[in-house]
């Protein structure tokens, strides 16, 4: 079990105009498994390449229960890195590929035998041992990928992006390997992802990174419902911001005075709910009456375009609720007050 | 047009210039080295050509001293690709400039390579006198032979020189196609460098390399202008052997002439055989 500590860590490529990592700092407990979440070209990849030793950062540091790992060559840190396209090296069988990391230890080869059995039982694929990796399917690449990381038994494990190549069938099954496995030998693991469903459904915590720099670390509930700001917000699929002031509990803005949930921020700022916490139908507070702008059928879902005097409210809400909905029709709404946030 | 017979036709020219040229002269040199040639009025095939072949043994020297030449040349311009090519694919300031240059001799003929090592490393070119001047030697003909000399190292200083460059290009292009990620993987699952090379690169350039080696062994072994300039008078190189028959006064000497190049085409077979077999075993384990 391994504590890791990021501080401060900074990457200037030579020749760039603004960093590509900006003073990332962010600790992560032992056993944890933590997503480094953002859009291409933030700086997640270049932060897994730091830790795992196949970058020189430009200052900070990374520590591994306290000690400084920098000095260290990439094969003495106890860090593997799984790929997003899994990068098996193609010339070996299965087999070999698994035992890759113990064969480099040198660990003798009947050891190596039984470990890479237990590794590919592990990872559900016992009897493909033999076969070449362009014999296997995405999915099945992916464990392997993951049993040759896992058998040289890593205190740090970076995956980049290990769902995004899946078919949605096979997330769920990836997600809960992938969990069970980190949770039973308590590998401290790091993964990136551009996908904020791939961190929702896999981290315990995501830290989301925006242009270098983190916005917010967080579990994964606190994006949706408390956001540190707009762009956070927007990440998570936010649609809502409606300027004004809050005070004493109270917002006063476009949409009237709306009462708010405790600990909401104080003074001039936005007001921000989520799609789906908009309420069709009149209930205890901030009940408002809004004209439908558009509605537009999603088959599990109804997106709602309101407006509320001049100012438009996204709401995501189940059909059922609002058939018979037409454009230019007038409905009662409410906005829960404890799904009601501020962002300054 | 069935798509069968487009293909056969688009396929026609190329084919028919390979079939005349190679496999015409290949016929013809085969029956002439069976002693079987109209013209002069041998129209009894026999194995005389042959039997004379290998009842000399100017022909197991020369067969030595063909092999040294290709496979010495070969290896050494392999080892030195490699490693400019590990070098060439980093980023440096002057890559372009260094490219350029490493790139340059592919385009000079290997005549112009062999004149170069004469002036060069002959006993009476520039560096023996430049050794006598400056008193490392007494005079210029006391540097070693590097021409003319018993091991060849004068033509094999000529194949690297020309060599390098042409498998170095392979390799890097095949090395620059791969990226870094597999060496990555390799060195996060605990492979020092060493092992990173042996095991995870090496390998995947591997193919690059032996079609390469291939196309450089199989041309030294048969070349005749660089031997014939730079090399010894006894043993010579067998293609130099095959053609001192061939311009043989007597006309008899034609067949062993014949046998030799024939000789000569199944030896470079049978070797790139046995060498494509046994090398890829060993490097991909």
């Amino acid at each position: 079990m391994t504590h890791v500590s990021i501080q401060e860590l900074t990457k200037v490529y030579p020749g760039a105009d603004a960093p590509a990592l900006d003073r990332l700092s962010l600790e992560i407990a032992s056993g944890e498994l933590t997503a480094l979440l953002g859009p291409s070209g933030c700086g997640k990849t270049t932060t897994m390449k730091m830790i795992a030793g196949l970058l020189e950062p430009t200052s900070g540091d990374v520590r591994f229960d306290d000690r400084s790992i920098l000095r260290d060559k990439p094969e003495h840190r106890g860090v593997v890195m799984v790929f997003q396209n899994y990068l098996l090296f193609p010339y070996m069988s299965v087999a070999d590929n698994v035992g890759f990391g113990l064969k480099m230890r040198k660990t003798d080869s009947a050891e190596i035998k039984r470990r890479v059995g237990e590794m590919l039982d592990l990872v559900k694929l016992p009897d493909l041992g033999d076969r070449r990796p362009s014999a296997l399917s995405g999915g099945q690449q992916q464990r392997i990928a993951l049993a040759r990381a896992l058998i040289v038994q890593p205190e740090v494990l970076l995956l980049d992006e290990p769902l995004s190549n899946l078919d949605a069938h096979l997330r769920f099954e990836m997600r809960d390997l992938i969990r069970s496995l980190q949770q039973e030998m308590g590998i401290t693991t790091i993964f990136v992802t551009h996908d904020q469903e791939e961190a929702v459904v896999l981290a315990d915590r995501v830290a989301l990174i925006l242009d270098g720099q983190m916005k917010q670390y967080d579990r994964a509930d606190v994006f949706y419902k408390r956001p540190v700001d707009e762009a956070t917000a927007r990440f998570f699929g936010g649609h809502n911001f409606i300027p004004g002031k809050s005070a004493g509990g109270i917002f006063d803005g476009p949409l009237g005075r709306l009462s708010l949930a405790d600990g909401a921020v104080e003074g001039a700022g936005k007001l921000t709910f989520r799609p789906e916490n908009v309420r069709v139908g009149q209930g205890d507070g901030n009940n408002l009456s809004a004209k439908v702008a558009d509605v537009i059928y999603l088959g599990t879902q109804t997106r709602l375009k309101l407006r509320v005097g001049e100012t438009e409210i996204d709401a995501v809400v189940n059909p059922n609720e609002v058939e018979g909905f037409k454009p230019g029709d007038t409905v009662p709404i409410h906005l829960p007050p404890q799904t009601l946030w501020v962002i300054s | 047009m069935s798509d069968r017979l487009k293909i056969i036709l688009l396929l026609l020219p190329a084919m028919s210039v390979i079939v005349l040229l190679f496999f015409g002269g290949l016929l013809i040199g085969l029956m002439r080295s069976f002693n079987y040639m109209p013209v002069i009025g041998l129209t009894e095939p026999n194995l005389q050509a042959y039997v004379n072949v290998f009842t000399n043994e100017e022909f197991y020297w020369s067969f030595l001293l063909s092999f040294h030449i290709s496979f010495t040349s070969t290896l050494i311009s392999c080892v030195l690709a490699v490693g400019a090519a590990l070098l060439l694919r980093r980023a440096f300031i002057g890559r372009a400039v260094i490219n350029f240059l490493f790139q340059l001799n592919l385009t000079v003929p290997h005549l112009v390579g062999a004149i170069g090592i004469l002036y060069l490393f002959s006993q009476s070119g520039v560096f023996a006198r430049l050794a006598a001047e400056v008193d490392l030697i007494q005079r210029p003909a006391d540097f070693p032979a590097m021409v003319f000399d018993p091991f060849a190292i004068g033509i094999i200083l000529q194949y690297v020189w020309k060599e390098v460059p042409f498998i170095g290009v392979i390799v890097l292009a095949n090395m620059q196609a791969l990226g870094e990620n597999y060496e990555s993987v390799a060195r996060s699952l605990g492979a020092s460098k060493w092992q990173t090379f042996r095991h995870v690169l090496l390998p995947l350039i591997f193919p690059g390399i032996l079609s390469a080696s291939v196309i450089v062994f199989a041309f030294t072994f048969g070349a005749y202008e660089i031997p014939a300039l730079l090399g010894a008078n006894y043993p010579a190189a067998l293609p130099v052997l095959a053609y001192r028959s061939y311009t043989d006064v007597d006309l008899a000497a034609r067949p062993e002439a014949m046998a030799l190049a024939i000789i000569i085409a199944i030896l470079s077979a049978v070797m790139i055989f046995i060498y494509i077999r046994y090398s890829r075993k060993r490097v991909r384990s």
